[in-house]
């Protein structure tokens, strides 16, 4: 899995070099890992919007964030997860690379949209806030990444490829990174809590009332959140030049769409993006120390996941999966980058974090999801699910570093 | 590996296909109204399937169908767009305050409010089973979703057809957000292309620029620094400049260059998200009345600081 020759093209590695973390069990890498290994919840009774006339208001809200005044909340998630994640590669001077940011998102400043219709009922259109109005553009939530940095010389697009977005912007800044055409990326995902979300998820029958349970017999479904995550990516031999802290590899990861159903996952087609993404990283399945699924805890998701997790593993002894929505909630376009992060963390600190609030698994599920406490494990590969609304999946291969292996 | 564009494809305030848009664009006068014409969803896609269709999704699901005949169900797209329908999200934001109960809200419009919607509904209509991905860049977004497209072919992630574009809609609340020093009518409409390996095609790309502005006026100096690098990463050489299509932001003169000279927005007024990919399609169309050779330049300069611009080498060819 070195650097190589592929269809003529010479293509680098791509080291996780830093990581950037604004979540509801946590802010920064260090309170972050702490959660994942104790299984912290981030679930409490919402307090972003009011929850008057819900029967139940549990979400799992980032409680000691706020935004500074004038900026969009999902904007300021992405720009301090971005920021943290530049710190802990050791503050390098990005300014002098070409570089791409790219940021996935659900539903882009979507609390800014919420405010603007309570202005908009209250005092019609003339009494939306033109503040308000100017942030509401979902390229922001990249663009203010490079403002923020003081970056130019860089490509900054937002990828808001719904609840994937995560992923799809990581893949994005590998293929970026390993073709040589870009030195950086700076890429995750984030979003918001708001209301429409909340009400949204609540009508489709989709939200737990008070705990997330993936895989569990007896789930309800998902929690709401919110959040960022952010990596920084840097071609291998220039990490290993600056003396940058080498945290993981990305392998590879596969891109399909189910193109079936707006809501429902479809588990063959899951099955051939693992197999996809596998194929890119040049992993085999018996080398997947275990997997990070998207895991929402809905009776739908966990069934099609596991089933494509079987079919691609084996039914006798598929990976351990877990899934970290337990602790965090379902935090959209963040929630595929935050468990991506949380399976670098897993690499580097040898243990695979659990599946919380896990009473009894759900034998049409029949995985071992790791309940309820973290266990340690020596890892050199994970896997990282997404399954996005409209079938858009997009699963991640991480890989430990290995620093014997790139002696030359 | 080369990235051709072998056809196009667009609905815009001159009419439902591409036809109407090339004898817009010669004719150089921006219609009166920027809506488009006869764009009712039902009417153009039929009533099964789009009673939560928006107008956003439906404008990218329409643009799609010419395309997507003959092409493998592997096909792979990339559709860009600004916040999707800004209507649904208000719209589903609204219910929830106005009805009954806050959760009295039509589920199945939910997705609507996800920015994704567009691209997932294409995908679903035409059966685009392979990568599926939403870009958004402000009026680069065209520009960003051609770059994304491109190195879904060089990676490898793409092997056969990959559609990109970018859509944009017309709605009362859309225009209730934007500014309102808006110099041009907002518009709507959608363009999209058929990119292939190699092959034949009408059009090559033969390199996209991006660079980021702190502040608009450094966006002239950030755009002129992306062209030269377009022609330096390319083996085209300036003098083979025949036209320049910008996306009417700020600093995109570009001042010196000897070409001819359009602006989107002049042409079809304000399509924003929409705006570099009605630029290329400007290209197209122009290029095939006339036939060129030579190269051609669509810039971009958003508001928020996204600087970009895609450097496009004519072939001669007609579109398949």
């Amino acid at each position: 899995m070195g650097a190589g020759d592929r269809a003529g093209v010479m293509t680098r590695r791509v080291a996780v070099t830093g990581l950037g973390v604004v979540s509801p069990i946590g802010i920064g890498v260090a309170a972050f890992t702490g959660g994942l290994r104790s299984g912290r919840s981030g679930a409490a009774p919402a307090r972003s919007f009011d929850t008057t006339g819900f029967e139940h208001d549990i979400a799992c809200e980032v409680p000691d964030f706020e935004e500074p005044a004038g900026v969009g909340r999902t904007s300021a998630l992405a720009v301090a997860a971005a920021r943290m994640a530049v710190e802990h590669a050791g503050a390098p001077d990005l300014r002098e690379r070409r570089g791409l940011v790219a940021i996935g998102s659900t539903m882009g400043e979507s609390r800014d949209i919420d405010t603007l219709v309570a202005q908009e009922l209250a005092d019609g259109p003339a009494g939306l806030d033109p503040a308000v109005v100017r942030r509401i553009n979902a390229g922001r939530l990249s663009v203010s990444i490079a403002h923020e940095l003081g970056l130019t010389d860089v490509e900054a697009v937002t990828i808001p490829t719904a609840c994937a977005a995560g992923n799809y912007a990581i893949g994005y800044g590998y293929d970026v990174v390993r073709a040589g055409e870009a030195g950086f990326a700076l890429c995750g995902g984030a979003d918001a809590l708001c209301r429409k979300t909340f009400a949204g998820f609540y009508r489709l029958g989709a939200m737990a009332p008070e705990r997330c349970q993936p895989f569990d017999r007896g789930r309800r479904g998902m929690l709401t959140g919110e959040g960022a995550g952010v990596m920084l990516l840097e071609d291998l031999d220039s990490a290993r030049e600056r003396g940058a802290p080498i945290l993981a590899e990305v392998l590879g990861y596969g891109l399909n769409c189910d193109a079936a159903h707006p809501v429902a996952p479809d588990a063959g087609s899951v099955a051939r993006c693992m197999r996809l993404a596998l194929k890119n990283a040049a992993v085999k399945p018996e080398e997947v120390g275990f997997i990070s699924a998207h895991g929402t805890a809905t009776k739908a998701n966990d069934i099609a996941e596991a089933r494509a997790v079987k079919e691609v593993f084996g039914e006798e002894s598929p990976p351990r999966t877990v899934s970290m929505k337990s602790m965090l909630g379902h935090t959209l376009g963040a929630a595929s980058a935050l468990a991506a992060i949380g399976c670098v963390v897993a690499l580097t600190e040898g243990f695979i974090p659990p599946t919380i609030n896990h009473v009894e698994t759900d034998p049409e599920c029949g995985l071992d999801c790791v309940p309820n406490h973290a266990v340690p494990a020596d890892l050199r590969v994970v896997q990282n699910n997404a399954l996005a609304f409209g079938g858009n999946n997009a699963i991640l291969l991480l890989g430990r570093y290995e620093a014997e292996a790139v002696a030359t | 590996m080369t990235t051709m564009i072998s056809a196009w494809s667009a609905i815009s305030p001159f009419g439902l296909d591409a036809v109407a848009f090339a004898e817009g664009v010669q004719g150089g006068r921006r219609p009166a109204d920027c809506a488009v014409p006869g764009f009712d969803t039902r009417e153009v896609l039929g009533r099964k399937g789009t009673r939560t269709m928006d107008r956003v999704t439906a404008l990218a699901v329409a643009t799609a169908k010419p395309l997507v005949e003959g092409l493998g169900d592997e096909t792979a797209l990339v559709l860009g767009t600004n916040v999707s329908s800004v209507k649904s999200s208000m719209d589903f934001a609204r219910d929830t305050l106005t009805e009954e109960k806050p959760f009295y809200v039509d589920a199945g419009r939910f997705p609507n409010a996800v920015l994704n919607c567009a691209a997932a509904q294409c995908a679903i209509w035409h059966t685009l089973k392979g990568p599926n991905a939403t870009v958004s860049g402000g009026r680069a977004t065209g520009l960003l979703a051609l770059n994304y497209a491109r190195r879904l072919h060089r990676s490898g992630r793409a092997t056969g057809a990959v559609l990109c574009g970018a859509t944009e809609e017309l709605t009362e609340e859309r225009s209730w957000l934007e500014l309102k020093d808006a110099s041009s009518p907002l518009s709507e409409g959608c363009a999209m292309f058929l990119l292939e390996r190699d092959g034949p095609g009408q059009a090559e790309v033969l390199a996209v620029e991006f660079g980021v502005c702190s502040d608009l006026t450094q966006a002239g100096g950030v755009l002129r620094r992306c062209v030269d690098r377009a022609f330096a990463s390319s083996d085209a050489e300036p003098e083979s400049l025949w036209l320049i299509v910008g996306s009417g932001g700020e600093g995109e003169d570009l001042d010196g260059i000897p070409a001819k000279r359009l602006c989107v927005t002049d042409l079809v007024g304000d399509t924003f998200a929409a705006s570099s990919a009605f630029g290329i399609a400007t290209v197209l169309a122009l290029a095939e009345a006339e036939r060129r050779d030579g190269t051609a330049l669509v810039t971009a300069v958003d508001r928020d600081g996204v600087v970009g611009c895609a450097l496009l080498r004519l072939t001669g060819e007609g579109t398949r």
